[in-house]
């Protein structure tokens, strides 16, 4: 043995002790990635939690129960005409807010009317049209609370609002249920009445519109790109083009589309073809990424194999390449159309974030979308629309979250290892 | 009549099918009665005729639907009973809508009594534009269709034909790319050009005293620098400070310590986590954390705590950052060659020394290149800072003040009842173009960095 | 195998009936060998007979994949190198590895030879550290190429040099065996020379555990040579009675190339 110096003393004292100092850095950075993802954890839980705390009882609402005698109050109206388009203008002429609010009033005492949501003649029409009969004589009406008996039915409240309450519920004429309006109606300015439908069928059409322009445009942009392209100067230009395109922030789209698309153009404002247009610009970056990922797994074998029976070069990309390179083209779009179907900003700067109180009709009618109507109830003051807000977010989260899911479960299904 | 285009897309995609089934048996046909061989099979000729006959007519639609409604206002707004319409405005427009809502069948009666003589003119003049548009999209379809047809012969490459079109398609769909790019770029920059009209660029990018929406007796100012300041405030120092550590510990636990059990049931969480809308983030920090660190900063006594924090929408941004920055770091740490750990823990070095000294230096670059596009993101987000920092401009350290971003100015400018040329909703698209620039600039660095790293290791 | 070829005085490692599973797999097969303290030993045999993977249980390198399951006993110094008692982290620190690709730290020439050093306190100072890094450099033949570029990268030299630096960097940690993976696998010819060159200098100083799947290396480098096929040791014995006299009928067979 002929070493310099003597050998490390790897048992002495010093050297212990070092070596267990080692040790519980080891544990405590150990310990801070444990915490780092726990966190990440406890903010996501938190979240879903205060969402789903809040919004839970969003999907439920306090029903007054109100009898309406049509006989001893008779609404003036041909039943034959109950059908038509106008109905709901001839049911409004013909006064039944008048008569529901007398009904609550002589059913609930003096200022009965107000216990019970200004629009729930609405509900009462509803019914009318469904079941003409209602009109020919006495029937129990379970009739939405106005918006502060609801929080007060559900919070509990003091002074004369909540002895009023508690008063109704001593004589059972407060119930509580699923409140059915929250998924039939449009955006309204009376909790009681205001609902998401209108919302996510505008969101719907948005997405439908920019599926049908970022997919197809997107795919084929993969292929050209992946298979055909040059490598030069115009390639190297689209590339770099896409790739920031996937980074730039969603509200530049939105700017961009205010300028070409509405003030250019002259589309439709606030419609979802000017939001889908809008947000296929944004989608379609990350539609091409995707894609030529997938393309790009797709082995060259596979090619050669092609070319080497006599196919063309386009027989062999859409006949073989594409097949293969679907599910991990679908999962890419799929992830790319939930972000679209969650965003807002661009949106706002269209003009889908007015007030529509109407279910949007087609492609070039205002509508707004879910993300948007989220933000526009976020700003109510109304306290009954705080929990509307969390209800039509948890909406929003499962639609977003099934499609994530779908996604990763056609990667896991379909993901192959050449 | 009115003009539908779905409906109309149906009928040239219908005559298109015949077409194809017509392209199909006369080349057919044509190959048995001379005997000869078909250059291209049947199905090929078929598809040059379908796409002859869809192309062109497909195309005039799209041109047509989008200039048509403007014709048809044009010549309504020609008639005798829109000369008593107000000029300009809201007004203008709601009995304009009224009217064409009536006449195309989408309501019954008018709803503005002002409307109801426009009804005729509108019904007119857009059953005269459809007409004419239906018309000239038929003859288009006919002609494309009946070129193509009398093409066919048996030694007609409808095959190659029909690649070279399939590939002027991908080329076509390869340049909408570029096409977004440039209309972003010439639409911010023609806007901007003229807010620089109004208010010169060094007011815009130096100036102090944001107010554009201040009372009449003073001007409007446009100083940028507060709104940057905001920005850079939540985007880059506090999401930073949030999304950063946690971020880049999460991917060091997930990618060296976490049992493959765990890692897998941790990285769909972050990713539900990434696929959280910011609308609701926004909303959660509007609505929890907000009045939360308010009161948190009355208890300690600091002045001017709002409930808008920079601190309440950084935190929640740097939330909403960390599995962006988890994955780019785990992304990074995976691109280290295996051998760099072995080499590390084979000298005796405890998974920690490995990480830090070894690993992390390693990878630095690739996580350099992803923080960069975390920031980029941070400054570009939207919905969080308009639902949860406020407007204010205020030029404050103080993380428990109120301060305003690019992204929220821009919203609240444009979201205003401006018209649309004032110096207000100029100044959204100069801010937008500020905005483009720089996360343009960031995402340039960054991928640069991210690929020259990638390929250090391949 | 005969016991006689067996008989170190003065065994370094010894491993006895070891069983390597990965996952399910068995890669090594009841192997017992002495490792000698001043010679230089040689595994040979095909690829994937389990020559790495054994190596890679001599300091417990196979921890680091986590199907990976050792049995049997393996000792350094008479200690059990798998009890609980001992410390993994001190047992790599002395008994070193060299990995078949060079692997430099994407640091600086002096970093890369101090980093072990450092991480296990070798060092009270600067001065100290310096004194340790030249005497590695300079063991390792890469002091007179490196000393005026020290804080140069290390991924910046040549592939031997690399390689001649990750030697330097387990020699720094003053470990009493190194272990090399098929160390010149990955060079050329004149710096596979110079790395053969450095372990006939190294002999003596260590316990030399040499992986190669190159016969004439072996008989170059090595006094004790085992070959290794299909997971099990097959003959262990004198470099030169393997090569020159083998008893048993597959190491003849591929010491004359018949496969591999």
């Amino acid at each position: 043995m002929n070493r310099q110096t003597a050998p490390t003393d790897w048992k002495g004292a010093a050297m212990q002790k070092r070596i267990a100092g080692r040790y519980a850095a080891e544990r405590r950075f150990k310990l801070m990635g444990l915490g780092a993802v726990l966190l990440s954890g406890a903010f996501l839980a938190f979240l879903l939690f205060v969402m789903v705390g809040n919004g839970a009882r969003g999907f439920l609402y306090t029903q007054v129960a109100v009898p309406i005698d049509f006989k001893a109050m008779p609404l003036t109206i041909d039943p034959a005409r109950l059908g038509d388009d106008d109905a709901d203008q001839l049911i409004a002429n013909a006064g039944l807010s008048d008569i529901v609010a007398f009904a609550a009033e002589e059913a609930l005492g003096s200022g009965g009317s107000d216990l019970i949501s200004e629009n729930a003649w609405k509900e009462v029409r509803s019914a009318i049209k469904a079941d003409p009969e209602l009109l020919n004589g006495r029937t129990m009406f379970e009739l939405p609370a106005s918006s502060d008996v609801d929080i007060a039915a559900k919070d509990g409240a003091k002074g004369a609002l909540g002895a009023e309450v508690a008063a109704l519920e001593k004589d059972g004429k407060l119930s509580t249920g699923i409140h059915w309006p929250f998924f039939r109606n449009a955006d309204a300015t009376d909790p009681a009445v205001a609902g998401i439908w209108g919302a996510l069928k505008g969101s719907v059409l948005t997405i439908f519109i920019a599926f049908l322009i970022a997919f197809p445009t997107g795919v084929l942009a993969a292929l050209y790109l992946e298979e055909y392209a040059a490598k030069n100067r115009w390639t190297d230009l689209i590339e770099v083009s896409i790739n920031n395109l996937a980074a730039v922030p969603s509200i530049i789209f939105g700017l961009l589309a205010l300028a070409v698309f509405i003030n250019w153009f002259g589309l439709c404002q606030a419609s979802p073809l000017v939001g889908g247009l809008t947000l296929a610009l944004m989608t379609m970056p990350v539609i091409v990424i995707a894609s030529r990922n997938a393309i790009k797994s797709v082995p060259p074998s596979i090619r050669d194999a092609a070319l080497g029976v006599g196919a063309s070069p386009v027989q062999v990309v859409f006949h073989h390449v594409l097949p293969l390179a679907l599910p991990g083209i679908l999962t890419g779009t799929i992830i790319g159309m939930a972000r679209a179907l969650g965003e807002t900003a661009p949106l706002l700067l269209v003009g889908m974030r007015a007030f529509i109180g109407d279910v949007p009709g087609g492609i070039c009618s205002p509508a707004t979308v879910l993300p948007m109507q989220i933000f526009l109830w976020s700003d109510e003051v109304d306290r009954g629309f705080v929990e509307k807000t969390s209800a039509a977010i948890i909406v929003l989260l499962i639609v977003l979250l099934s499609m994530n899911a779908f996604a990763i479960y056609l990667r896991n299904k379909f993901e192959k290892r050449w | 009549m009115t003009f539908n285009a779905a409906a109309l897309l149906l009928l040239i995609a219908g005559l298109a099918l015949i077409g194809w089934l017509a392209g199909r048996a006369r080349s057919s046909l044509l190959a048995g009665r001379a005997g000869e061989k078909l250059h291209s099979r049947p199905q090929y000729h078929g598809w040059y005729v379908a796409l002859w006959l869809f192309a062109p007519a497909a195309l005039f639609l799209a041109v047509w639907s989008s200039v048509s409604p403007a014709l048809v206002t044009n010549q309504v707004l020609a008639a005798d009973a829109a000369q008593s319409l107000p000029a300009f405005g809201f007004e203008r427009g709601a009995i304009l809508s009224d009217a064409r809502n009536v006449a195309e069948g989408r309501q019954a009666a008018v709803r503005l009594p002002a409307a109801a003589p426009l009804v005729k003119p509108y019904a007119d003049a857009s059953q005269k534009y459809a007409l004419i548009g239906i018309a000239a999209m038929l003859a288009l379809a006919l002609a494309g269709g009946l070129y193509a047809f009398t093409r066919i012969k048996p030694d007609f490459r409808a095959r190659t034909r029909v690649e070279k079109i399939v590939m002027l398609f991908l080329l076509l769909a390869s340049l909408v790319a570029i096409l977004t790019t440039f209309g972003i770029v010439l639409s911010l920059l023609f806007e901007s050009i003229r807010f620089f009209r109004l208010v010169s660029p060094a007011e815009l990018l130096f100036g102090t005293e944001w107010a554009p929406t201040s009372g009449a007796p003073q001007p409007d100012t446009f100083g940028g620098i507060p709104l940057f300041w905001g920005t850079i405030l939540i985007g880059a120092i506090i999401a930073m400070i949030v999304a950063i550590p946690i971020g880049m510990m999460t991917a060091v636990y997930l990618t060296q310590y976490a049992a493959p059990t765990v890692r897998k049931w941790v990285k769909p969480c972050l990713e539900i986590l990434a696929g959280v809308p910011t609308v609701v983030y926004g909303y959660f920090a509007a609505l929890t954390v907000a009045p939360a660190l308010r009161e948190f900063a009355v208890m300690l006594g600091i002045p001017n705590a709002s409930t808008e924090s920079a601190l309440a929408a950084g935190i929640v941004m740097g939330v909403m950052i960390i599995p962006f920055v988890s994955s780019m770091a785990d992304d990074s740490i995976n691109a280290v060659p295996q051998a760099m750990r072995d080499g590390s823990l084979a000298l005796g070095a405890t998974p920690n020394e490995t990480i830090r000294q070894v690993l992390i230096p390693a990878a630095l670059p690739g996580v350099m290149g992803g923080i960069l596009l975390a920031v980029s993101r941070a400054i570009g987000e939207t919905m969080i800072v308009v639902m949860a920092a406020g407007l204010s401009a205020n030029m404050t350290a103080n993380p428990f003040a109120s301060v305003t971003t690019v992204t929220a100015q821009i919203v609240k400018l444009l979201t205003g009842d401006q018209e649309f040329d004032s110096a207000k909703t100029l100044a959204a698209f100069a801010l937008g173009l500020v905005l483009f620039i720089v996360t343009l600039l960031l995402n340039i660095v960054a991928l640069r960095i991210v690929k020259k790293y990638r390929e250090a290791y391949e | 195998m005969t016991q006689d070829d067996l008989t170190i005085a003065d065994p370094k490692m010894k491993a006895h009936g070891v069983n390597v599973f990965y996952g399910e797999k068995q890669a090594i097969n009841d192997v017992s060998i002495d490792v000698g303290t001043d010679l230089v030993t040689a595994f040979i045999g095909p690829s994937g007979c389990g020559k790495s993977t054994f190596l890679r249980s001599l300091n417990r390198m196979n921890d680091t994949v986590a199907s990976a399951r050792v049995t049997g006993r393996i000792e350094l110094d008479g200690e059990d190198i798998y009890a609980p008692s001992m410390d993994v982290v001190q047992l790599r620190a002395r008994v070193g590895m060299v990995f078949q690709k060079p692997n430099p730290f994407p640091k600086s020439i002096y970093d890369n030879v101090g980093y072990g050093p450092r991480i296990h306190g070798l060092a009270p100072n600067k001065a100290d550290l310096d004194v340790i890094v030249e005497r590695a450099l300079i063991r390792a033949g890469l002091w007179d190429e490196v000393k005026d570029r020290l804080a140069e990268s290390g991924t910046a030299l040549s592939g031997g040099q690399q390689q001649r630096l990750c030697i330097a960097r387990a020699i720094a940690v003053d470990p009493e065996v190194i272990l090399m993976d098929e160390p010149c696998s990955a060079l050329d010819p004149i710096a596979t020379a110079k790395i053969e060159e450095l372990i006939h200098e190294l002999r003596g100083k260590y316990a030399i555990v040499i992986v190669t799947h190159n016969m004439q290396q072996a008989a170059r480098v090595s006094q004790r040579t085992a070959f290794f096929h299909l997971g099990t040791l097959v003959e262990y014995g004198k470099t030169t009675d393997i090569f020159t006299n083998p008893k048993q009928e597959r190491t003849k067979d591929y010491i004359t190339g018949r496969y591999g």
